[in-house]
């Protein structure tokens, strides 16, 4: 029972991580129908921003966090402008082809740099024990700080002038035009966001799990599962998504091999799929 | 003093061209309705205007400045605000946050409290729908909030596409009766219309339109009595 609890507890923890993931992926779709190829490579980007924010400037692994989402953010604004802006209006292949190329440049890029041996972020901050089960304190910081970025964002969105300016571009692009809102500098912000989502859930996984430039994509993969699972274009269900993908993941291994996991993944995403393609809350449209 | 000219404007989509050279000018304080027979290019003007299309030849002078190759949002921002063709609300944001949103301008912002007041007292209902989903309404609250959207925006020029389209005749007098209001507390107003003998009742002024061109102006009252605006959109 208590083996149990653990395995749940594990689950929940990463799955609100995988949540902030699939957030940026699916506030960049839901503002702008551009589905990121180039998420994986930034969650591992976000990994080894921690990590040599760690080893060469001996920074706490969550203070880093700090500089690699501030990172990130200028990295998305950056894709955005160079890549994404110019493939908008085309036909979604050419966005997932745009996405796809910078994919590509970041692991080539990362792989000559760092090869692609595993890295570990050599830091702990000791075991909680509590009801029977033990966790580790990072794991459980982790998921703090995934709570509290997605509160944030909620605030953000909802609370603040550029937030409803996100919301309402996302809603229709034409009226915000017409407000006054200068769409192309929101799309950029929101861009810019997703990115950022994406490299703090890199750099909170980093401080849990070993990595290598090219371990992004399977983060990635969870992201796109998780993100049906809630709904395209809904963030709060992203963390609903992530919480139900996490708790699989870590209540899997209970009862059989951990080399099913991807395989259970999958096929609850192709159900999805068939059964019930607008998420299990309801995507907005 | 012509707050909002137009000259010899063309445009159109594609190689489609619509607009063949059609000019304009509206009176500050005055409104002013642009009708015609649907295809006659009325709301391809309006966006020509705005920005949303390019002039291919012509020029839009508003408050003596030449603003032609201006995105909609610069224009937003001077006071040219369109209230488009059918409704484009924020769906999925309150009645609040849409009147809000229209709140953009720098100017509009500094006096939105004032001017939300102001528009829920023209339309009382959007008060009471103030914290409702706005795609959760029915057609006539969603046009009164559409204008109201257009009101927070503090426009020098309101140009409306549309008004009537799809509203009981019931909203459709009301609605007109807060333009009314709106063009006697000063605002200047551009109507583009298809309930042709409504639009002429209630405005100032009138262009009639035809395959992309002005075809006649003058006073509301005259045109409403030329023979052949009788016989072409008034049926009689």
């Amino acid at each position: 029972m208590s083996q149990l609890l653990q395995y749940l507890a594990d689950g929940l923890l990463i799955g609100v991580v995988y949540g902030i993931a699939a957030m940026g992926l699916t506030l960049i779709f839901g503002v702008m129908s551009v589905i990121n190829l180039a998420h994986g490579p930034i969650i591992a980007l976000g990994m080894f921003g921690v990590y040599l924010c760690f080893t060469v400037l001996g920074l706490n692994p969550f203070i880093a966090l700090i500089l690699v989402a501030a990172l990130g953010l200028l990295l998305g604004l950056i894709i955005y402008i160079v890549a994404v802006h110019r493939v908008l209006n085309a036909p979604h292949l050419s966005s997932l082809l745009a996405t796809f190329s910078v994919n590509m440049i970041i692991i080539g890029i990362g792989t000559t740099i760092w090869s692609t041996s595993f890295r570990n972020v050599d830091y702990s901050l000791g075991t909680l024990q509590a009801a029977g089960i033990s966790l580790p304190a990072t794991r459980v910081a982790a998921a703090l700080i995934a709570l509290l970025v997605t509160g944030v964002l909620y605030w953000f969105l909802y609370r603040t002038r550029p937030g409803k300016n996100i919301r309402a571009v996302a809603n229709n692009r034409t009226a915000a035009e017409l407000m006054g809102i200068p769409s192309t500098r929101v799309l950029a912000l929101s861009f810019g966001i997703g990115t950022m989502l994406a490299a703090i859930a890199g750099g909170l996984i980093g401080t849990i799990l070993p990595f290598t430039i090219l371990s992004g994509g399977v983060y990635e993969l969870k992201s796109f599962v998780i993100v049906v699972l809630g709904g395209l274009g809904n963030p709060l269900g992203a963390l609903v998504g992530g919480l139900i993908l996490g708790l699989i993941e870590g209540v899997i291994p209970a009862f059989t091999s951990v080399g099913w996991v991807p395989v259970f993944e999958f096929v609850l995403f192709v159900l999805l799929l068939l059964l019930r393609p607008q998420g299990l809350f309801g995507a907005k449209k | 003093m012509a707050v909002l000219e137009i000259h010899d404007v063309a445009s159109g989509y594609g190689e489609l061209q619509i607009l063949w050279g059609a000019s304009l000018s509206l009176e500050q304080g005055q409104l002013t309705t642009l009708v015609g027979s649907n295809g006659a290019g009325k709301t391809t003007l309006l966006r020509a205007i705005v920005g949303q299309l390019k002039p291919w030849q012509g020029k839009v002078l508003f408050q003596d400045e030449d603003v032609s190759k201006l995105p909609p949002y610069a224009k937003a921002e001077m006071g040219l605000i369109m209230v488009p063709e059918g409704r484009q609300l924020f769906t999925d944001m309150t009645v609040r946050e849409n009147l809000e949103m229209g709140a953009t301008p720098a100017r509009a912002r500094a006096h939105a409290a004032q001017n939300l007041e102001k528009v829920f007292t023209l339309f009382p209902r959007l008060k009471e729908r103030a914290t409702q989903r706005a795609g959760t309404m029915s057609g006539g609250e969603q046009q009164m909030l559409a204008v109201a959207r257009g009101i927070m925006s503090e426009p020098v020029v309101l140009m409306i596409d549309e008004l009537s389209l799809g509203l009981a005749p019931v909203l459709t007098l009301d609605l007109f009766q807060s333009l009314r209001k709106l063009r006697r507390e000063g605002l200047t107003i551009l109507l583009v219309e298809q309930n042709v003998r409504m639009a002429l009742k209630v405005s100032d002024y009138a262009y009639v339109l035809s395959e992309g061109k002005v075809e006649l102006h003058g006073p509301s009252h005259e045109v409403e009595n030329n023979e052949e605006v009788r016989r072409a959109y008034l049926g009689i």
